[in-house]
């Protein structure tokens, strides 16, 4: 459990005898997971199980595999288990990815047999295996102030929008606080103080919100030495986007409205 | 023994899904010092699943829609065995619910007058539930969490504390309820990250825990929903009600394998979708039951032109209540007309434009392409039912949420009575904003009225730590159980054995299983790694509290001889009218589970007029409808 990265690179832990029968049509693949353990590891360190999976099997199916079968103690964060609850962002073959949504027919080689590496998402503290410490993000996304700002009286009943209203900040709605945007960032990576790519996301939501009523404020805090400015438009953030959220879009247009200072 | 972490509230919420939140914001908003505690991040509770929307009769979209109208369809669609008192409540403050959640700041789909706009859904007389997209139960916990973090910038600004008034307790795992005399003093918890023990002491808990899914292999809850409040209620001397009562969705996913069981809207029905077995036909005709006759079309050209018309033809029987389309689903199948991987086929690619499903239904359009490679906008989805919703849940006053203990509410899934023997599709989430809120404003009365404050005993935070740590020395024991096979073997024996058809003989061998699984249970150990989040110890406590939920069921429904919403007997096919009026309510008592039978109070005289009296003649004894008729 303590070896170093390189020390266990080869070591693959296969099946175990009491593992259930290998389904027809399934290939047997090698998955290797970067793991730690805080209790009795100095270091990150690679671990490689023997897995079977099928083509409609998804990579939390084979994460799942391995804490049933081989061992029980590997740590990753799921809940939903199919991309709506954002909880299990990883690296997945070098990129972010909900385990969730990504199917194992997408990961197989070429040729020869399958390697599919799974590293916890970076820039935010390891505390076990998968799991990061989420809590920086969380307060990223708590500073642009997340929440409607009204003043004066409150409606009896509803405010009313209009339909091309709601539709200007459709996109950005569709946040699930996944964090595989920010963690794709390489600013993010080297500048942990950057607000980053959801948090920005999170305030276009309510700078263009025509219920809002604190846009200034929230450019203002965006304007910051830690806010947009610090994006250097590498795209990561909209690749990442589980939920195809146009991030780089969304963070250029609140750039520009605080060069225009405009909606 | 090492120092607990302790912390002193007024209330302690535990969970944070919509009814936990609600009920949080609530008590915050009264005065509480209130603690959120739950099992996964702030933000990520089941509550986001729920696709269709919140059931509200604002009339927006259909002006003749009032309270009335979803009181009564509420209580059709439980088989009139609800609280009738909490179907009321529900009825009356959703739509108030949903305005407050949109002054929140909650996105809406808008009416082209830019007003909430609503949807039809099974069951609901008219369109009814206010929704985004099919992404309304994400939006609802987006809008509570924003709203929780702008009350502790509030409280920042106050008190120079964020959780000054309000702390969220993320990952924390609540494994005893703690009590002085019978009243509730307070909880014993475990931080999943490191396994170090909390000790939060308050006069006032609410359970808002959700549900109990994860106890059956086909299922489209999520990890979270193992009975803990249920559980917790049981073990601190609460009853629950109605426990026999579990709902299976007519449309889940299945196939792949790997996501069997994933939720398929009932959206897809509303917006114009239909059920079609392997030869094409459009089978719901057949399956429309004698107590909606009349309510439903009979040929496919009035069904279809209803979602144009309403006023001129009936709804189509795709739109029955759930227990209706599952248990028609299930026939097709078992009578060899299904699709090729046990299900039948939901086809909405031929009556809407793509483009129109891609609009309204973008979730399950990038869910099916995604993990199943099928494009419904061209082709049709398999689905089959899966285990949804528990019907059953704490038994609680249905003004304030209060349960038999003292010092407990619950409000949610995790509480019985609201929906019957079978709830509407939207009633969940109204269910859980008005009830969240009930339960917090009810803990803050208890609050104000109370004396002296409960005290935690010493000794029952030890027998709470040492029951805890129990796996870890089970280890080395000749018995020691692998906790994730014992819970495959629960799963495996409540789907097969009490699952959507369930006979007498079954449930009885059902109940020598689970005694099995509970002595084995008692054996549950950690093989592998210490306390620091270590998953397989965290399963082996809530596969206790599944096993006991688990016993629950099986016992109710053995108990209940007859066929009613989310209880189907082959043994008892028919609905006894004798069974309306009678509850069955399961107590814990010297580590036993029983049950016992109780009679429904009648319903209130102006709750009763709403209806006719031929409907009620469907549902009621010739005896109870001889005192009704006298009645009206």
């Amino acid at each position: 459990m303590t070896a170093t990265l390189s020390d266990n690179d080869n070591a693959v832990t296969d099946l175990p005898s009491d593992a259930p029968p290998v389904p027809e049509g399934a290939t047997m693949v090698t998955v290797k997971i970067e793991r730690f353990n805080p209790e009795v590891d100095e270091d990150l360190h690679w671990e490689s199980y023997r897995v079977p999976a099928m083509p409609t099997d998804r990579v939390l199916n084979m994460l799942h595999y391995i804490k049933w079968y081989i061992d029980g103690t590997l740590t990753f964060r799921r809940s939903c288990a199919h991309g709506v609850c954002g909880s299990d962002a990883m690296r997945i073959n070098g990129v972010n990815r909900l385990a969730c949504k990504v199917l194992m027919k997408d990961m197989f080689a070429k040729s020869g047999e399958t390697t599919l590496t799974v590293e916890p998402i970076k820039g935010l503290s390891v505390e076990k295996d998968l799991l990061v410490d989420m809590e920086p993000f969380f307060e990223a996304y708590k500073a642009i102030k997340p929440y409607l700002v009204t003043t004066g009286n409150d409606p009896s009943r509803e405010r009313t929008q209009s339909v091309a209203e709601r539709e200007r900040f459709d996109d950005t709605t569709k946040c699930i606080l996944c964090a595989a945007c920010t963690t794709s960032c390489p600013v993010y990576w080297s500048e942990g103080s950057y607000f980053g790519p959801a948090a920005i996301v999170n305030a276009h939501r309510f700078i263009f919100d025509s219920r809002d009523e604190a846009a200034e404020e929230r450019l203002d805090i965006l304007n910051d030495i830690d806010g947009v400015w610090r994006c250097r438009t590498t795209f990561n953030c909209t690749d990442a986007c589980p939920q195809g959220i146009q991030v780089t879009k969304a963070i250029q247009e609140v750039k520009r409205a605080l060069m225009f200072r405009r909606r | 023994m090492a120092d607990i972490e302790r912390h002193d509230y007024d209330v302690i919420v535990i969970g944070a899904g919509g009814a936990g939140l609600r009920a949080a914001i609530e008590a915050r908003s009264r005065g509480l010092r209130t603690a959120v505690v739950c099992k996964s991040l702030f933000g990520k509770a089941h509550t986001v699943m729920a696709e269709g929307g919140i059931a509200a009769s604002m009339g927006n979209v259909n002006s003749r829609d009032n309270w009335q109208v979803h009181y009564r369809d509420t209580m059709r669609g439980g088989k009139f065995l609800n609280n009738w008192r909490m179907a009321e409540l529900h009825a009356k403050e959703a739509p108030q619910r949903v305005w407050e959640l949109e002054t929140y700041g909650a996105l809406f789909d808008r009416t082209p007058e830019g007003k909430i706009s609503q949807r039809n859904f099974g069951g609901h007389e008219y369109p009814r539930l206010a929704h985004v997209g099919d992404r309304t139960g994400l939006e609802l916990i987006r809008t509570l969490q924003q709203k929780i973090v702008s009350l502790q910038q509030e409280d920042h600004a106050e008190h120079g504390d964020y959780e000054a008034r309000l702390r969220v307790y993320p990952e924390c795992t609540v494994t005893e309820l703690l009590l002085d005399e019978g009243r509730i003093a307070g909880a014993f918890a475990y931080w999943r990250e490191n396994g170090r023990f909390l000790r939060l002491e308050a006069p006032t808990v609410v359970l808002a825990t959700g549900g109990i899914g994860k106890s059956f292999k086909v299922t489209s809850n999520s990890w979270e929903y193992t009975g803990d409040g249920h559980a917790l209620a049981l073990r601190a001397g609460a009853n629950l009600i109605d426990m026999e009562f579990v709902q299976f969705h007519p449309t889940g996913m299945v196939y792949p394998p790997s996501v069997k069981g994933i939720l398929v809207t009932e959206s897809v029905r509303g917006d114009g979708g239909v059920l079609r077995d392997a030869e094409g036909r459009r089978f719901m005709f057949d399956y429309v039951p004698e107590v909606f006759k009349g309510s439903y079309a009979d040929s496919e050209q009035e069904a279809d032109g209803w979602y144009s018309d309403p006023d001129n033809n009936r709804r189509p029987p795709e739109l029955l209540p759930r227990d209706e389309v599952a248990r028609a689903i299930n026939s097709e199948v078992k009578e060899g007309r299904g699709s090729p991987h046990g299900g039948v086929y939901l086809d909405v690619a031929s009556r809407l434009p793509a483009e129109e499903i891609a609009r309204r239904l973008p979730s399950m359009h990038h869910q099916f392409k995604e993990l199943a490679d099928v494009d419904i906008t061209a082709e049709s989805m398999e689905v089959g039912p899966t285990c949804h919703y528990v019907m059953g849940g704490v038994e609680v006053d249905p003004d304030t949420a209060a349960s038999g203990v003292a010092g407990l509410f619950a409000a949610g899934e995790a509480a019985g009575g609201m929906h019957g023997s079978n709830r509407l599709g939207g009633n969940s989430l109204g269910d859980l904003l008005v009830f969240g809120k009930r339960a917090g404003a009810g803990a803050a009365e208890y609050v104000a009225g109370l004396g002296a404050r409960p005290e935690v005993s010493q000794a029952d935070v030890e027998a709470a730590e040492q029951r805890a740590l129990r796996p870890f020395e089970e280890s080395g024991s000749a018995a020691a159980q692998h906790p994730y096979a014992l819970h495959g073997e629960l799963q495996q024996v409540m789907n097969e054995l009490v699952g959507i058809i369930r006979r007498g003989e079954e449930m009885s061998s059902a109940l020598d299983e689970l005694a099995e699984l509970k002595d084995r249970a008692g054996h549950m150990a950690v093989f592998e790694g210490n306390r620091q989040f270590n998953p397989a110890w965290h399963l082996t406590l809530d596969v206790a509290n599944m096993l006991l939920v688990s016993e629950c069921v099986a016992r109710a429904a053995l108990r209940r001889t007859e066929s009613r919403g989310g209880h189907t007997r082959d043994d008892h096919p028919g609905m006894d009218a004798t069974w309306r009026r009678r509850q069955l309510v399961c107590e814990h008592r010297d580590g036993a589970v029983t049950v016992t039978e109780r009679t429904h109070p009648p319903m209130r005289r102006d709750l009763l007029e709403l209806f006719d009296i031929t409907e009620l003649r469907k549902y009621f004894t010739a005896d109870e409808l001889g005192e009704v008729t006298a009645e009206l």
